[in-house]
């Protein structure tokens, strides 16, 4: 038992503890029956204890943390730990940032929306980024949990908080919105060099699209965001923004709200040069108005997987430049 | 009364024609402007004056049918059973246009049928059991809707949710010549079950004993209703209340008779959507609201009204 | 013109009705006496095939009833059944001119001879008039009338009434009877009908039919049906006998 105790203590988070426990009293006391059995509760109790013991010890421990103070989005002054070892994100671009800035292995919870990257799919899920599931999230014992959405911020926050768990609210909404998200996540996290090389060479493929684009006419694009209902991007989605850095002109950009439902009528009228479809299983192709826009007429249909246009992330860099070769393909034939 | 009603149906529509996101220049159409105004406006037009007359004429058929001035394919579980079956066609079969009327139809039918041999007691069929039959059937079908879109890829289903609530955007011109046909069809034979209906809506009994085939009968209007309300459930998603409103407005004009409220409310009904669906065209353009909104909009403060009327 | 021979009517296992015969011949009123329960109104169903028959066969004019069809049977069979109401708006002539369906096409509107017919009716019941009133404004003893008048405008040969006196004063309810016996004897029509009015029933039927838990009790004319010991054994009620002074018919006094 003594032995079982210390183990407990170092499994700072001991939840594979009674599987453990189990293991090791199947080494102490080989296969008996109902005798093992009972033993087993008895023991599974100790290790219960054991653990709440533990778990005090380990909330003296986190006072004893240090913390520093930090602002997020909303403006809300929020303490966080001096070292960040355990978080979860509620927001699939989140994840691709935190795992951008080289901090992935400290996520220990996503959404089951987060499939970018790769490694992304293996950590354990949490829900979806509406309908997170509180008791899971409280079980993982996170110290920060990253969301996008203010959604039922007060009761989210309230009950984390009485867990000891910090809410950090971003939601980067534009190229500058994800490169300040990038850079606040690197100071969180502690790695300032590896967010520095990042950055940079974001910076680097941004002002090379920059470059590539400066000269060329704006080309009139339209963002066909779903096929039926035929959906678009409008005024508020940083989609907008993307397009015309990439030397383009959305030609709904002075339409209200973010992704509205556009006229059909309009949608023809506006007769683009280039459609950019947001690829998913029900936006493969342009909608029917757009059969005879010169869009269509001149080949100039591309699409752009649907996850890198709605995350505002590093990956939106990657839309950036395949947005701008798909609209100036002439400048990369030299 | 049926001048006036044709009158204002005309109007309607050429207002309707006339007005869009798009300003047209109708005596000298561009040739995107004859497109916008063939291909798109008016099918559109078109299909939401089809729809529109189709749930009038189910909603009339019904109520007489089930001596309920208050009966709706809606509060009877038709249009969810239309929904759903739309919804697997969505899912499964999106490679077939013609998949989802006959799924509509499947489904609405297979609701009715439900909440027909649900209401049946060997006493014979009484009102309140038929309604609340149809309330049960009405939310067993939405959970499987909610329980369906929660488990099927979200990519998929973001039009469907959207077409949920009423749209009439993604009409086809194939779309609405299906829709056209039957609701000709369907109002041709519900006016022609007019007469037995009007006994039926005073009571089952009576009819039956005033020389009603009353099973006949119940069998060609429900399956009539499930056909309309399928079709434009399939064509439009769900646009409440015209079914309600429609035939309670024209028996306020013109009495009970159904030879007259039915083909009234088929040409009342398509007044309603395709006005209802101008307001949807052109309030926030070139955004477009779901046209099922604008109905409920006007229809349940209008539907209070008329109930504290009577 | 209805022959109901040894006929039982069965709801799920009870039987409700049963081993009943009656014979209804042209100008004959028959009356259904009998406690509430007893199978009246069952069995008044079943004359006009509103309730499927468990054994015996009804014939309408010499043919089994189960061979017409339901237009059939109601040009030749009109129905008052107890208080039908409507929650839509619907006019008396309206009403009245639904009784007119088995002759008309199903599909298209009343004749001039249709209206006329309707009119009459209504005239005769009291009603001139009524025709744009809506059913549901009237009172219960009006909606009664309109109800009978809808039959008569069936120009049925049988009537079948189910207490269609219930909610009449005491003026309408000798109109009600007078009308019925009327067209019996003057249009060679017959009627069956059931009341809780033993002395109406004495006054006007030609045969009494005592029904007492689905089988009939005493069957036969007024006088010879209505006996002190028949209605005690029906009604548990002690009765005094006498004579109406007036038409001589037996009389029925409840001793409460």
């Amino acid at each position: 038992m003594f032995y079982n105790q210390k183990l407990a203590i170092k499994n700072t988070h001991g939840y594979q503890l009674s599987a453990i426990s189990y293991q090791l009293f199947r080494i102490v006391f080989p296969a008996k029956n109902n005798l093992r059995k009972i033993h087993f509760v008895i023991l599974l109790f100790i290790c219960f204890f054991s653990l709440t013991a533990c778990k005090s010890a380990n909330q003296t421990a986190q006072t004893e943390v240090k913390m520093r103070d930090i602002a997020d989005d909303l403006g809300r002054k929020i303490k966080i730990p001096e070292k960040v070892e355990r978080v979860v994100s509620l927001a699939p671009n989140l994840t691709e940032n935190i795992f951008a800035i080289g901090a992935g292995d400290r996520l220990v919870g996503v959404t089951t929306f987060c499939n970018y990257p790769e490694d992304a799919q293996k950590i354990q899920k949490v829900g979806d980024t509406m309908n997170p599931n509180m008791e899971t999230i409280i079980a993982l014992k996170p110290q920060i949990v990253f969301v996008s959405t203010a959604s039922q911020i007060e009761t989210f926050t309230k009950t984390l908080e009485a867990n000891n768990i910090t809410v950090f609210v971003t939601n980067p909404k534009d190229l500058n919105g994800v490169l300040t998200n990038l850079r606040q996540l690197g100071e969180i996290f502690g790695t300032p060099e590896r967010t520095t090389i990042l950055l940079n060479e974001l910076f680097e493929r941004i002002a090379a699209v920059d470059e590539q684009v400066r000269d060329q006419p704006k080309t009139k694009t339209f963002v066909q965001i779903s096929k039926e209902p035929l959906f678009t991007i409008g005024k508020e989605s940083f989609l907008t923004e993307i397009v015309e850095r990439a030397g383009g002109i959305s030609v709904t950009k002075d339409v209200a709200t973010a992704y509205p439902k556009i006229s059909k009528e309009t949608a023809l009228a506006f007769n683009p040069d280039v459609l950019i479809l947001s690829e998913s299983p029900d936006n493969t192709e342009p909608n029917d108005v757009f059969k005879n826009s010169s869009a269509v007429k001149n080949k100039k249909v591309f699409k752009v997987n649907a996850d890198i246009l709605s995350r505002p992330s590093p990956r939106i860099v990657d839309a950036l430049e395949q947005i701008a070769e798909d609209l100036h393909p002439q400048t990369n034939d030299n | 009364m049926l001048p006036v009603l044709v009158g204002l149906l005309i109007v309607s529509l050429l207002l309707a024609v006339f007005l869009g996101s798009e300003n047209l220049a109708f005596f000298e159409l561009t040739e995107s402007q004859a497109t916008i105004l063939f291909d798109i406006r008016l099918p559109r037009v078109l299909l939401g004056a089809c729809v529109g007359a189709s749930l009038a004429v189910a909603g009339a058929g019904l109520q007489s049918l089930l001596r309920n001035p208050l009966a709706e394919p809606y509060l009877l579980g038709v249009s969810n059973g239309a929904a759903l079956g739309t919804m697997l066609a969505f899912v499964f079969f999106s490679q077939f246009e013609f998949a989802r009327p006959i799924f509509a139809f499947a489904g609405a039918g297979a609701a009715t049928f439900a909440v027909y041999q649900m209401a049946k007691s060997r006493a014979g069929m009484n009102v309140e059991r038929l309604v609340l039959s149809g309330v049960i059937v009405t939310t067993f079908l939405s959970s499987i809707i909610v329980l369906l879109t929660s488990l099927l890829d979200a990519a998929k289903l973001r039009s469907f949710t959207f077409w949920l609530l009423g749209d009439l955007s993604q009409g086809t011109k194939n779309g609405f010549y299906l829709t056209f046909v039957l609701v000709i069809i369907g109002t041709v034979i519900l006016s022609s079950q007019a007469r037995a209906l009007n006994l039926m809506m005073i009571g089952e009994r009576d009819a039956f004993d005033f020389g009603v085939e009353v099973k006949k009968v119940r069998l060609i209007v429900f399956a009539v209703a499930s056909i309309l309300v399928g079709s434009s459930v399939a064509a439009s998603g769900s646009v409440g209340y015209v079914g309600l409103i429609v035939p309670h407005l024209i028996r306020l004009l013109v009495g009970s008779d159904n030879r007259l409220v039915i083909p009234f409310s088929a040409i009342s009904g398509a007044i309603f959507v395709v006005l209802a669906d101008t307001v949807a065209r052109t309030a926030i353009a070139p955004r477009e609201l779901p046209v099922g909104a604008i109905t409920a909009l006007i229809g349940a403060p209008m539907f209070i009204y008329l109930l504290r009327r009577s | 013109m209805l022959e109901v021979q040894n006929i039982s009517i069965n709801y799920g296992v009870c039987a409700v009705v049963q081993d009943v015969s009656l014979s209804l011949e042209a100008g004959k009123i028959i009356a259904l006496l009998g406690a509430n329960g007893a199978g009246k109104t069952t069995l008044l169903k079943s004359l006009n095939g509103g309730l499927p028959v468990a054994k015996g066969v009804i014939l309408l004019d010499g043919k089994e009833l189960k061979a017409f069809s339901r237009r059939e049977i109601a040009q030749k069979i009109a129905v008052i059944a107890q208080e039908t109401e409507t929650k839509f708006p619907v006019s008396v002539l309206e009403f009245v001119l639904s009784g007119r369906f088995a002759h008309g096409a199903a599909f298209g509107w009343e004749t001039p001879d249709d209206l006329r017919i309707a009119v009459e009716c209504l005239n005769s019941c009291d009603l001139a008039n009524y025709e744009s009133r809506q059913m549901n404004q009237l009172s219960g003893g009006e909606r009664q009338r309109v109800v009978l008048a809808r039959a008569l405008a069936t120009q049925a040969a049988i009537l079948l009434l189910d207490e269609p006196t219930a909610n009449l004063d005491l003026a309408h309810q000798a109109l009600m009877f007078r009308l019925v016996k009327e067209r019996c004897e003057r249009e060679n029509a017959a009627a069956v009908l059931i009341t809780h009015d033993l002395n109406l029933a004495s006054e006007f039927a030609d045969e009494i039919l005592l029904m007492k838990n689905g089988a009939i009790a005493a069957k036969g004319a007024p006088e010879k049906v209505l006996t002190e010991e028949n209605l005690i054994e029906v009604f548990k009620v002690r009765v005094l006998l006498d004579e109406n002074p007036h038409s001589g018919k037996r009389r029925v006094t409840t001793i409460y």
